[in-house]
C-alpha cells in the first residue's frame, strides 16, 4: 500500500468468472476447515488449530493497525487477558461464554487504553502499547504471588477439542469477515483517512478519536477471544501467557504478508503459523532468531509495506 | 529512620542510578541525534556483560580491564550496524514511516541478539565473584564492586559530558541534536557523525554490561529491564540533555532503592513500566519534541 490508497475500495472492473473463482475457493476453503476434524491425525488437527489461531490474530490486529498505522504492539496483553478471563470462568459457565467474556474483558481494556493512548503517534504509542503488555504481566504476577499466595491457574474441565478447534475457526472466520466489511464501510474509509494524514481526516469531518478508539476495542475482542479460546488448551496457566512474543508473532505475520490488504494477514500468519508450530517447540531460539531477522529483512527490503505503518508526518 | 538506613538507600540509590546514567546516556545519544528509538539498546549491555564474563572466566582477565576491550568492539559493531541497517532506512527518507521502522528494525534486533545469546550461553544464570570484600561506609556496609562499577560508570558518563562540551567533535553533536538542518549547512559530515554516535551510544551500554556483570548474575534476558529503564530515564531527563539523564538516572535511581527499602522488590518493574506509561500518556509527543 501507499502508492495507491485507491486500492482500498476499487480495483478494475472483472469478469463473472474471475468473480465467482474466488468466491468458489473461499467455499472449498470452508468446507475443507469444516470436514477437517474428520479427516485429519491429532497433531495435524493441532497443528490446523494453532494456525487458526494465528489467523484470526493477525487478521484481528490487522484490522485497526493496517489502515490506521497505529503500531499495537498490546496483543500480548489483550490475547493473555482473554486467556485470563477464559480460565477463571471456564468451570463455571457453559463454553461459548468464557470466549465470550475474553473478548469482553479486551475490548474494555482497549477502550480505556484507547483513551489514554491513542492521542500518542508513532513510535509512542508503539512503546506505550508494548509497556502495557510487560505492565499488566509484571502486575498479575505481584498480585499472584503477594494476594492469592499463586503463581498460575490450573484450568478445571475444559471443552473437548472438537469444541475448541470450532470455536477458534469461528473467531477466524469471523475475524475475516468483520475485516473484510469494515474494509468497504465508511468506518474503514475514515481509518484510512487518519492513517494517511490524520489532521486532514479531522479536518474533514470525521471524528477520529471516536473511530480509532471503536476499531481499537473491535479489533482487541477478537485477540482476547482467541486467548479465550486457547487457554483450555494449557491446562495450567501462568502470566507467562502476556508473552511480548505474540505481540511481535502477530505484526510480524501480519506485515509479512502486508497488513494493508484483506488476504495479507492470512497469508502470513498460516506461513509463518506453520514454520512457527513446527519450528518453535523443536528449535525454539533458532525460531526467535529467524522471526528477528524476517522483521529486519522486511523492514529493509519491503519498505512500502511497513511505511504504511509510520504515522506519516514530517 | 535511622541515619544508618538513611546512607543505605541514598548510597544504594546513587550507586544504582550512577550504573543507569551510562546507559541512558548512550540511549539519549542515539534517540536525540538520529530518532532511532533503539529498544535493542539493552541487548548490547546483555552481550557487554557476557564478553567480559568470557574474558574474566576463560582468560582470568580483570572485569575492569575488558573494558578496553569490550567498549572499543561496541563501538564497532555500533558503527557497522548503523551503515548495515539503520543508514538504508534513514536514506530511503520517509519522514514520518521513519521512526517507527527504525523501531521495528530494532525490535527484530533485539529477538535476533537476545535469542543468538541463548544459542551461545543458554538460559541458565552465570555469574563471577569479584571485588566481594564488603566496606563500611556511614554505618552501612556495601560491596566493594558496587562501589568500583557506580563509580566507574560515573567518571565515564562526567567524562562524555566534558568532551561534548569541550572538544570540536562534541560541538557538532551538540549542534546536529539542537539544529539539524543548520549543521547540515555549516559543512557538519551528518552521516558519519551519525554512525559514531550510535556506536559510541552502543559502547556506553556495552560498557555498562562490563560493570554490570561484576555485581548481578546474567542471563541472556537482562537486557530489556535496563533498555527501559534507560527510556524512563531519557524521558525525564530530557531528550538530547546530557546533564539530565545524569540527574535523572540518580534521581531514578534513589526513588527506585526507597520504594523497594518501603514494599518489595517486586514492586521495582511494575513502578519503571507504571511511570513510563505515566509520562508517555501525560506528556504525548511533546516529551521527547524540541
Amino acid at each position: 500500500m501507499g502508492c495507491c490508497p485507491s486500492s482500498w475500495s476499487c480495483g478494475p472492473p472483472v469478469s463473472l468468472a474471475a468473480r465467482l473463482a474466488p468466491a468458489l475457493g473461499l467455499v472449498a476453503l470452508a468446507a475443507a476447515l469444516l470436514a477437517a476434524p474428520a479427516g485429519l491425525s491429532s497433531y495435524h488437527r493441532a497443528l490446523t488449530f494453532a494456525i487458526l489461531a494465528d489467523v484470526a490474530l493477525a487478521v484481528g490486529w490487522a484490522m485497526f493497525s493496517g489502515p490506521s498505522r497505529y503500531l499495537s504492539l498490546a496483543t500480548g496483553a489483550f490475547f493473555g487477558l482473554g486467556a485470563y478471563a477464559s480460565a477463571l470462568t471456564v468451570s463455571r459457565a457453559a463454553w461459548p461464554i468464557p470466549v465470550l467474556a475474553g473478548a469482553a474483558v479486551a475490548a474494555l481494556l482497549a477502550l480505556a487504553v484507547g483513551l489514554l493512548a491513542l492521542r500518542l503517534r508513532g513510535p509512542y504509542f508503539a512503546v506505550f502499547t508494548f509497556g502495557l503488555a510487560e505492565l499488566v504481566k509484571h502486575s498479575l504476577i505481584w498480585y499472584e504471588t503477594s494476594v492469592t499466595g499463586t503463581v498460575g491457574r490450573l484450568i478445571m474441565d475444559p471443552p473437548g477439542t472438537l469444541a475448541l478447534y470450532y470455536t477458534v475457526l469461528a473467531i477466524a472466520a469471523a475475524a475475516v469477515i468483520t475485516a473484510a466489511l469494515l474494509r468497504r464501510s465508511r468506518w474503514g474509509l475514515a481509518l484510512v483517512g487518519i492513517g494517511a494524514d490524520e489532521e486532514r481526516a479531522e479536518t474533514l469531518g470525521i471524528d477520529t478519536v471516536r473511530v480509532k478508539i471503536m476499531t481499537f476495542a473491535l479489533s482487541a475482542s477478537f485477540l482476547g477471544a482467541v486467548g479465550a479460546a486457547m487457554a483450555p488448551r494449557w491446562t495450567y496457566l501462568d502470566p507467562q501467557v502476556f508473552s511480548p512474543l505474540v505481540s511481535f508473532q502477530t505484526v510480524i505475520m501480519a506485515l509479512v504478508g502486508g497488513a494493508g490488504t484483506l488476504w495479507g494477514p492470512v497469508l502470513g500468519a498460516a506461513f509463518l503459523g506453520l514454520a512457527g508450530e513446527i519450528l518453535l517447540v523443536k528449535f525454539r531460539y533458532l525460531y526467535m532468531l529467524a522471526l528477528g531477522l524476517t522483521l529486519i529483512l522486511v523492514v529493509l527490503l519491503l519498505p512500502q509495506g511497513l511505511a504504511g505503518l509510520g504515522r506519516r508526518r514530517s | 529512620m535511622t541515619g544508618a538506613l538513611l546512607a543505605d538507600i541514598v548510597i544504594g540509590g546513587l550507586t544504582t542510578g550512577g550504573i543507569y546514567a551510562l546507559v541512558a546516556l548512550g540511549l539519549n545519544l542515539q534517540y536525540g541525534l538520529m530518532r532511532v528509538l533503539n529498544v535493542a539498546h539493552g541487548e548490547f549491555l546483555m552481550l557487554g556483560a557476557y564478553l567480559t564474563f568470557t574474558l574474566h572466566t576463560s582468560w582470568g582477565m580483570p572485569p575492569l580491564l575488558t573494558l578496553l576491550i569490550t567498549t572499543p568492539a561496541a563501538f564497532a559493531v555500533g558503527v557497522a550496524l548503523h551503515r548495515l541497517l539503520y543508514a538504508r532506512v534513514l536514506a530511503t527518507g520517509e519522514a514520518g514511516g521513519l521512526e517507527a521502522r527504525s523501531l521495528l528494525l530494532s525490535f527484530g534486533l533485539l529477538f535476533v541478539l537476545q535469542n543468538g545469546a541463548l544459542l551461545v550461553w543458554s538460559a541458565d544464570l552465570q555469574g563471577y565473584s569479584y571485588l566481594a570484600t564488603p566496606v563500611r561506609l556511614f554505618g552501612t556496609v556495601f560491596p566493594a564492586n558496587r562501589m568500583v562499577a557506580a563509580g566507574v560508570a560515573l567518571f565515564l558518563s562526567l567524562a562524555f559530558y566534558v568532551y561534548l562540551r569541550r572538544s570540536l567533535a562534541g560541538k557538532a553533536v551538540r549542534a546536529l541534536m539542537q539544529e539539524p538542518d543548520g549543521a547540515r549547512l555549516i559543512g557538519i559530515d551528518v552521516a558519519r557523525l551519525h554512525a559514531r554516535c550510535f556506536g559510541a551510544g552502543i559502547a556506553m551500554s556495552a560498557a555498562t554490561g562490563s560493570l554490570v556483570s561484576m555485581l548481578f548474575e546474567l542471563t541472556p534476558f537482562m537486557g530489556l529491564p535496563y533498555t527501559v529503564t534507560a527510556l524512563v530515564v531519557v524521558i525525564l531527563g530530557g531528550l538530547g540533555n546530557v546533564l539530565g539523564s545524569l540527574a535523572g538516572a540518580l534521581l531514578l535511581g534513589l526513588v527506585e532503592t526507597a520504594a523497594v527499602y518501603a514494599t518489595s522488590s517486586d514492586i521495582r518493574v511494575i513502578a519503571s513500566y507504571g511511570v513510563l506509561s505515566l509520562i508517555l500518556v501525560l506528556r504525548p509527543s511533546g516529551l521527547f519534541g524540541r
